[in-house]
């Protein structure tokens, strides 16, 4: 299709004319991200350097009538970084400046293309702690992390993005820019736009610096490993240490098949027998951690467990954690299409869940291995497919329509952590009602009026 | 068909190898990431990109091939072969680099490669014992004939065949696979049983058409010997500070690392570069086919080394050593890039062997 020559002619003028890009070669490779199945390549890439460079590139797309859809480094998984219909990517990799990191105020002030490990490094350097913790933290953006609220390892104890962003700065698709919150851990002046903000995929504004919270770094932590016979088993671990009064910092489980190609990736020397494998870590005062350690290993012993041990040193309990995080693309090893999907359900309802996802994968004869965060009942069950076996991929999908709709039913949700996107659109009605998804539309028309901010996803 | 469907359909797209690039650093452009060269080979493949299209000839030649994304790709992506194959198609008849295809017409004749032993010395060659045999690495039989003689000094035992040729590397890393093949497997004939190499790009070749079992790499084969030299390395009367530059193929192709650092540790106060696993840029023959884009890789290097302070920089590779020393010479730095087995001969005789002087500079 192409874009408007004039208003091709005004981007370059914007950003210079290095950074937009329209040759069929980038965009071919800006047209996925990391959701399998979804794939569209736009009309152009842009990357800005400026938040005055991003409000001109939105007046100019508002004004055009040109999609746009902001993007980090492109590792979501419910495409909600894929251009669905076309427009401009905005890619935001070249704003990765730190701006403070503040001791005193105990908070962080980024760009949006700085990547969540990066920030986390730089914490730690002041013996400061950045608590969200996505599998993908090497590789993804702050700013993609805020746009899908991004969850991960350490859920239970010390929440997700949202917990952390204190401000914003953004801008509107009418190039107004809003600041958001900011400095503040009090402050009700207003809506609660960084929230609204937070996990608004893209559709709403574009972030394009953040605030965030940090915490003093714990002093020392830990992680064991301890195998089960099934993953009930391991289940009813999980829940006789939460009663127990102890709110670890990892309680994260696999199946086997999780098991097996971890070890086969990290070599670690896992035990491949077990029906699941549970992680569980402390982090927090000497005493603390050791104390928490020495119970937890006893309660999953007195849960059934088949082995209990605690990793020896921190670069062990590092390394299990790292192993942990790339479960997703490990799994790939099983058969080259893997369909990662992500539901959430209340912790004692997750034997159940589990037992469904089985059956289910059973019944549509597919392969699905399941790991997850099991402190917060967030699971990742996972299609691992032949990608030329059309049948079996039209099964997949409607097998997970299947998981979707029982989450729902077990009064859980769609998705935990990764976002609706393009992937889970086609649910999101099941999940809200009718009336929210009015109210969810009549705000995405309040900020961007043109319809131009990533079409096709929330609001549409 | 330009890829083996199972190597290219590896990839999910995760992204997880983005920030061990370093032209995914430069640019921050996902053309110029491992994950948008496996987009762009698979648009090639299903012909959404034509076969001279711009970004597909600028990226099969701004990669370094420096496989850092192959240990941090959870799925196993072996992007290594992926770029073969890539640059095997894309360069195929005039449009390889002029350059390169000089170079690959040069170390393909082995009449050439045995001139400069003539005019510079190499370890002396001797038919084959049976044993392990040094290979005489093309580039550095002619750039570094002191490694092979250091690597003698240091096992003695090791038979230094003649007419070994070029083991072909630089082939297959220049879109010549055939020729690469064919190449290591007469390498192979010429050294039969265990070839020891100093160079990580050799072994790393050498190891996929040969069977891992025959190559060992100079510090791997050092350590399974227990050639362990005796005496510490010291620099004005305490011991030498020594950094080391992993060999990228070496590291990420054959992962071989603990090794030089522990022999380095036996003989000198060891000093971790931040970036040690970095690409240096030297990249076999990138420094030559792309000089700006390897001179910035370098700057970074060069300026970490400095900031490191320390006396020496060990390479386990020619084109590194060359690179490193190409760098250092250039910003008149003190610091002295020398080759593994170089560094331990030093250590064990207490000699420099460029310069005698130092002699009296570490007594006094």
């Amino acid at each position: 299709m192409g874009l408007d020559r004039d208003f091709a002619a005004a981007l370059a003028e914007v950003v210079g004319p290095d950074h937009v890009r329209q040759s069929p070669g980038d965009l071919a490779v800006y047209a996925r991200d990391a959701t399998p199945l979804f794939h569209h390549p736009p009309d152009a890439v842009v990357f800005p350097a400026t938040t005055d460079q991003v409000a001109r590139v939105l007046q100019l797309a508002t004004a055009y009538r040109v999609p746009v859809v902001p993007r980090g480094s492109g590792s979501n998984l419910c495409a909600a970084t894929v251009p669905l219909r076309g427009g401009i990517i905005l890619a935001l990799t070249r704003m990765t400046q730190i701006l403070e990191v503040s001791s005193e105020e105990l908070l962080a002030r980024v760009q949006p293309g700085v990547t969540t490990a990066r920030l986390a490094d730089a914490a730690a350097a002041r013996n400061l702690l950045y608590a969200p913790d996505p599998g993908s933290r090497t590789t993804a953006t702050v700013g993609g992390n805020i746009a899908t609220c991004a969850g991960g390892l350490r859920g239970l104890k010390y929440g997700v993005t949202r917990n952390y962003v204190l401000g914003l700065e953004a801008v509107l698709p009418t190039g107004e820019v809003v600041r958001t919150g900011g400095r503040l851990w009090k402050d009700v002046a207003g809506y609660d736009l960084t929230r609204l903000l937070t996990g608004s995929e893209g559709t709403l504004a574009v972030i394009t610096e953040a605030t965030v919270a940090l915490l003093p770094a714990p002093a020392e932590s830990n992680t064991g490993v301890a195998y089960f016979e099934s993953l009930a088993d391991a289940s009813r671990a999980v829940g006789a240490i939460i009663s127990s009064g102890i709110v670890p910092a990892t309680l994260e489980f696999l199946d086997r098949k999780c098991v097996a190609v971890v070890e086969e990736y990290a070599g670690l020397g896992l035990r491949l027998d077990a029906g699941a494998l549970l992680l569980f870590g402390e982090d927090g005062p000497l005493e603390v951690v050791a104390g928490n350690m020495v119970r937890m290993r006893k309660i999953c012993a007195e849960s059934g467990a088949l082995e209990v041990t605690v990793a020896a040193d921190v670069a062990r309990a590092e390394a299990l954690l790292t192993a942990r995080r790339c479960s997703l693309p490990a799994l790939s090893r099983l058969g080259s299409l893997t369909i990662l999907e992500d539901v959430t359900v209340p912790r004692p309802r997750m034997p159940e869940m589990v037992g469904r996802i089985d059956e289910i994968a059973e019944r549509f004869d597919l392969q699905i291995a399941t790991f997850g965060h099991a402190g917060d009942g967030n699971l990742h069950p996972t299609c691992v497919l032949d990608p030329d076996d059309e049948a079996a991929v039209e099964r997949a999908h409607k097998a997970f329509a299947e998981v979707f709709r029982t989450a729902i039913r077990l009064d859980g949700t769609i998705t935990g952590e990764h976002g609706v996107g393009a992937a889970k659109l086609p649910f999101l009605a099941e999940r809200l009602g009718p009336a929210q998804l009015g109210l969810l539309r009549r705000i995405k028309s309040a900020f961007d009026p043109a319809g131009v901010l990533n079409p096709g996803k929330l609001g549409s | 068909m330009i890829f083996a469907k199972p190597l290219l359909d590896r990839c999910i797209s995760c992204g997880y190898c983005l920030p061990a690039c370093p032209t995914y650093a430069m640019t921050g452009e996902e053309a110029s990431s491992p994950r948008g060269r496996i987009s762009l080979m698979r648009a090639l493949e299903t012909g959404e990109l034509p076969e001279d299209d711009g970004t597909l000839a600028e990226q099969a030649s701004f990669c370094l091939g420096c496989r850092a994304c192959e240990p941090v790709c959870p799925a196993g992506v072996e992007y290594g072969n992926l770029l073969e194959q890539w640059r095997d198609h894309q360069w195929r008849g005039g449009r390889r680099p002029l350059r390169a295809r000089l170079l690959m017409a040069a170390v393909a004749r082995p009449w050439l490669l045995r001139l400069p032993g003539l005019v510079r010395r190499h370890a002396r060659t001797a038919a084959s014992a049976g044993g392990p045999s040094l290979m005489l690495g093309c580039a550095e039989r002619a750039l570094f004939p002191r490694v092979s003689r250091a690597v003698r000094t240091l096992v003695p035992g090791l038979t230094v065949p003649p007419r070994q040729g070029c083991c072909g590397a630089l082939h297959a890393h220049n879109g010549d696979s055939a020729a690469g093949e064919r190449m290591a497997k007469e390498f192979g004939e010429a050294l039969p049983g265990t070839i020891v190499t100093t160079s990580g790009g050799c072994a790393a070749h050498l190891a996929a058409h040969l069977g891992r079992p025959r190559v060992r790499e100079a510090s791997e084969f050092f350590v399974e010997a227990d050639v362990l030299p005796l005496g510490t390395l010291s620099v004005d009367g305490r011991p030498a500070r020594v950094a080391l530059q992993d060999s990228c193929h070496l590291r990420n192709g054959l992962g071989v690392w603990r090794q030089p650092r522990e022999l380095i540790r036996a003989v000198a106060e060891y000093v971790e570069l931040p970036s040690a696993a970095a690409c240096c840029g030297a990249a076999g023959t990138y420094s030559i086919l792309r000089p700006r884009d390897s001179a910035r890789i370098l700057a970074a290097k060069i300026d970490e080394i400095e900031a490191a302070g320390v006396d020496y920089v060990v390479a386990v590779n020619p084109g590194c050593l060359r690179q490193l020393r190409a760098g250092l010479r250039k910003r008149r730095s003190r610091v002295e890039a020398v080759h593994l087995a170089e560094l331990l001969v030093i250590a064990s005789k207490q000699v420099r062997p460029d310069r005698q002087t130092d002699l009296s500079e570490s007594g006094s």
